[in-house]
């Protein structure tokens, strides 16, 4: 006589992809464990305006540092966000727990409740029909997906623009946030060539963002204190925590925080799922189905180590660049409080059907410093020209679909997943295409890109894997099904980034989430049916 | 264990005696005078005595230390060899190791007598079964010996005075010197053999001045080159006598100073001998001030004004923590003058491993001075205009051109004065 599994379904991970997942599940009625690394937040946010605190607060270097000099010890991480002491939890510990071993790529993943959406640039777009066309489901199945998840996180950003049909949000949309002087600028003069930009594949709109311009569930508007990089002390950008409460209002929701998964097997009716809980107690529970959403990396490792597969399996990540924008007509500009993740976006055909998306922010909200390293000149006379010169720029970056990057996951005899991977031969020459077509269309806005300023990122950098364990009609060995369930592994589903077929260049998690609602969906009604 | 240590009131003498009683020895001291401790035990010994030295039974160990400095004509070197013989005896007799310090002139053509005397006196502590240190130039802690003499030459002095060529030596600091001598002392090694401490890298006289300069006087001192012929040949027409007179005797013996290899037996001493810069400072540890001075540079470097203190706390705090915690060892000038700093802030530089460090280094002032209110003011706030701008934005570009071109005759130079400042702070 099989012993009753603890619970219906267990999901591994509470970052986006995760949550979404347990909504419909919970409502669904079905007994639901989510567990994860349970690492949080030991760190509050800036509370109140950046220019304000850095210019009066004499402890600022606690939260641009750490008291632990976290920043410095992060000196070569990709990313300027990677530095930041309020997000170190979000970042620590992935790579050696979930004995990630990444060679010559940057694997960033997260341990923390959450995952890595607590330090997100939240950008959010919804696929058209084009870009779903590999997807094994059409356009209007995950639709309601779509508007459910988008309705739940609150995105901002809507209006009628060039780019409302590309970000395809508007109707769930709130209002978009205040731009800068800078921004609005560029935007003025945007409409004045509309049209001719538009013939070269140019278009510019508002930033579709995962951030509130009005209060929602608890959470509050932007109001401009600029310390997006550091921390919203408002909860304005969007963080799959905070969902957890909401969850955890449903008796059939069990949340267990620091739990590190290591191996999932097959039992008589459904699946183990093993891990380590804190440091010592090891922990094990049983269900009938398993849901991965551990994060693109962790879940590849997960997956194939339940299948037992050690080849080399695709892993698709989108090149980056990131480049100096300059608006000499707002030469010696003073600083204001902004708005500081994306406020414009672009999206730019390239050639042979490819196009580039990228969004432009202001600077003063991420340190001077990070500027002047990359400027070929000596400090000291560094610092004096860009304390002038960036007032007047904007930071812009390109990201290109994931196709472009040659990666490869592999499960090797130890246990570990090894990541590498490198941009394929096309990269180069596409960047530099980029490069010319931004230079022309922002010098038709009365903007400069920056001679020397636009750089490409290494592979890895967009921290945008997916595609590993990607749904087909009819999928193979380390493929999933229609709805991601993993072939060879019944039961067993894949709901984040790793099951998508195809990444755009366009932010992808709000697709990921719209598809884990999906899957949750289908798992829960079958489920129903069942009993 | 009991120790007997001669010239235990001299410069080398009285740190030894301190670390030793530190450590736990009973310390006899034989000297002239009695001395003012009541934590050591009094011998009266006297070089120019002929009476014997009766040692304790239970003496582990002698070291002698006591020379004849400064030069007293009535005692002459036979009956400094002489005592020397008798001290030997009197060791054997007790069965306690003989220890002899003596020069790193120490040569039986030795230009001056103390060299000759010492390498004799070798002769026989060798034959004797006993053993010789051979320190180089001894330095820090109290101001005395020749030490304390070129101390006291330093800071009396207006000019710093530079030998052309310069001659090198090869410091030792006293305390890294006393704790050798006590491993010597108890140690397992019992076979007789001459020991060689001092710095293996020998630097230059010069420099050693520069660091009494600024790490034991803590003052500038322009350096005023001074022809070692012009000195030769006032030697000459002087004469010894003379020479000895105004205190140029031991000076003189620098000239010919042979280089030491102490590699070996530092290695097997299993000591690092700390660098010049920070056994010079007072405490006989000046690490610390010195990468505050260092932070102070950068940090000034890079705000254009003085930082607050907290900033240069974090900096040392950064550098011991995420670093090795040794200071880049930046010259005085530099130190001094923050904006020199710009000569080392290049790419090129950076492509060395010192470089690359400096560059490190430089990056961490940079972060911590912007993330600060000063920093603010300095990183992101600027008087608004364009006109104003558009000068601010030149200034820079020129300046930042007419620095280029002067560091082109200056690399070299620079270069390698930090390459060779590495570890001898």
């Amino acid at each position: 006589m099989p012993v009753k599994p603890e619970f219906d379904v267990v999901i591994v991970g509470s970052g986006p992809s995760g949550i979404s997942a347990a909504f419909p599940l919970v409502e669904s009625g079905l007994s639901v464990l989510l567990v994860d690394g349970g690492r949080q937040a030991t760190l509050s946010p800036p509370s109140h305006a950046f220019l304000e605190s850095r210019r009066q607060d004499a402890d600022q270097w606690k939260w641009m540092i750490g008291e632990g000099f976290h920043a410095l010890q992060n000196r070569d991480a990709v990313s300027p966000k990677l530095r930041v002491p309020v997000h170190g939890y979000v970042f620590e510990g992935f790579a050696t727990v979930n004995r990630i071993e990444p060679q010559s790529f940057v694997a960033v993943g997260s341990l923390a409740a959450g995952g890595l959406s607590n330090a997100w640039g939240c950008g959010v777009a919804r696929l058209s029909k084009a870009e779903m066309s590999a997807y094994p489901f059409s356009a209007a199945d995950i639709e309601g997906s779509y508007r459910a998840v988008a309705q739940r996180m609150g995105v901002s950003g809507g209006q009628a623009d060039e780019l409302s049909e590309y970000f395809g949000l508007d109707e769930y949309s709130q209002p978009p946030i205040r731009m800068d002087a800078l921004h609005t600028d560029l935007y003025d003069r945007y409409k004045k060539h509309r049209l001719a930009l538009g013939k070269n594949g140019f278009r510019l709109g508002r930033s579709r963002v995962a951030v509130l311009s009005r209060d929602l569930n608890g959470r509050k508007a932007c109001d401009l204190l600029e310390n997006c990089l550091w921390g919203c002390h408002r909860r304005a950008m969007y963080s799959a925590f905070d969902e957890l409460p909401a969850l955890q209002r449903h008796g059939n929701f069990h949340y267990e925080s620091g739990f590190v998964v290591e191996g999932i097997a097959r039992n008589e009716n459904g699946w183990l799922v093993e891990g380590q809980r804190g440091s010592q107690e090891r922990r094990s529970v049983s269900a009938r189905k398993v849901m991965l959403a551990a994060g693109t990396l962790a879940t590849t490792r997960l997956a194939l180590q339940t299948l037992k597969l050690h080849q080399p399996i695709p892993l698709l990540s989108c090149p980056t660049a990131a480049f100096l924008l300059w608006l000499p007509r707002l030469t010696g500009f003073q600083r204001t409080g902004a708005f500081g993740l994306g406020q414009l976006s672009y999206a730019v055909d390239i050639k042979d059907g490819i196009s580039a998306f990228g969004s432009t922010f202001a600077t003063t909200g991420i340190m001077v410093s990070e500027f002047v390293r990359h400027l070929p000149m000596s400090r000291r006379y560094g610092i004096d020209l860009l304390g002038v010169l960036l007032s007047s720029c904007l930071v812009g970056n390109v990201f290109l679909p994931g196709h472009l990057t040659l990666a490869k996951a592999a499960l090797a005899a130890n246990g570990s997943l090894t990541v590498s991977g490198s941009y394929s031969d096309q990269v180069p020459c596409l960047m530099v295409e980029v490069g010319k077509k931004l230079r022309k269309a922002y010098f038709r806005m009365g903007a400069v890109l920056m001679p020397m300023s636009f750089t490409v990122g290494m592979p890895g950098g967009d921290i945008h894997y997916a595609g590993t364990l990607p749904m087909r009609i009819a999928p193979e060995l380390g493929e999933t099904d229609t709805f991601g369930e993993l072939h060879g592994a019944e039961g067993m589903y894949v709901v984040d980034a790793a099951c998508l077929p195809e990444l755009s260049e366009k932010s992808h998690t709000l697709t990921i989430m719209a598809n884990a609602d999906r899957i949750a969906h289908y798992v829960a009604n079958t489920m129903k049916s069942h009993t | 264990m009991r120790i007997v240590i001669t010239g235990s009131t001299g410069y080398i003498g009285s740190h030894l005696t301190d670390l030793a009683l530190q450590r736990g020895f009973d310390v006899v001291a034989a000297s002239r005078q009695k001395p003012e401790s009541s934590a050591v035990l009094w011998l009266s010994y006297d070089l120019s005595s002929a009476d014997a030295v009766v040692l304790p039974d239970d003496t582990v160990a002698v070291l002698h230390l006591a020379a004849n400095l400064p030069h007293d004509i009535s005692i002459s070197d036979e009956q400094e060899q002489f005592s020397a013989n008798k001290l030997i005896k009197s060791a054997q007799a007790v069965g306690a190791r003989f220890i002899f310090i003596s020069s790193q002139t120490a040569n039986p053509d030795a230009p001056t007598a103390y060299g000759r005397i010492k390498w004799r006196i070798e002769q026989d502590v060798l034959a004797a079964g006993g053993w010789v240190v051979r320190p180089g130039q001894v330095y820090g802690g109290r101001e005395r010996g020749l030490f304390g003499t070129l101390v006291d030459t330093v800071r009396r002095l207006p000019v710093l005075p530079a030998f052309l060529p310069s001659p090198n030596v090869q410091p030792i600091h006293v305390d890294d010197l006393a704790q050798c001598l006590l491993s010597i002392a108890v140690g397992a090694d019992t076979r007789p053999r001459v020991w060689c401490l001092a710095a293996s890298e020998p630097v230059s006289f010069t420099r050693f001045l520069r660091a009494i300069a600024s790490d034991r006087v803590r003052r500038f001192r322009l350096p005023f080159p001074i022809p070692v012929m012009a000195i030769q040949a006032m030697a000459s027409i002087l004469g010894p006598q003379w020479m000895a007179r105004i205190g140029m005797a031991r000076l003189s013996s620098l000239f010919d100073l042979p280089v030491m290899e102490t590699a070996s037996d530092l290695q097997r001493m299993g000591l690092t001998l700390r660098p010049l810069r920070s056994g010079m400072h007072r405490s006989g540890n000046g690490r610390r001030r010195q990468l505050a001075e260092e932070g102070l540079s950068l940090l000034t470097y890079v705000l254009r004004e003085r930082p607050k203190a907290s900033v240069i706390r974090h900096y040392v705090r950064i550098i011991e923590q995420l670093r090795d915690g040794v200071p880049l060892g930046l010259p005085t000038w530099i130190i001094g003058l923050p904006v020199m700093l710009v000569l080392l802030d290049d790419r090129a530089y950076a492509e060395s491993a010192r470089g690359a460090e400096f560059a490190w280094r430089l990056e961490a002032a940079t972060v911590l001075a912007e993330a600060t209110p000063q920093g603010a003011r300095r990183f992101l706030d600027r008087k608004p205009g364009a006109l104003r701008a558009l000068v601010g934005m030149s200034y820079p570009v020129f300046a930042e051109i007419f620095w280029r071109a002067l560091r082109i005759p200056c690399k070299p130079f620079l270069w390698r004065y930090m390459h060779e400042s590495w570890g001898c702070q």
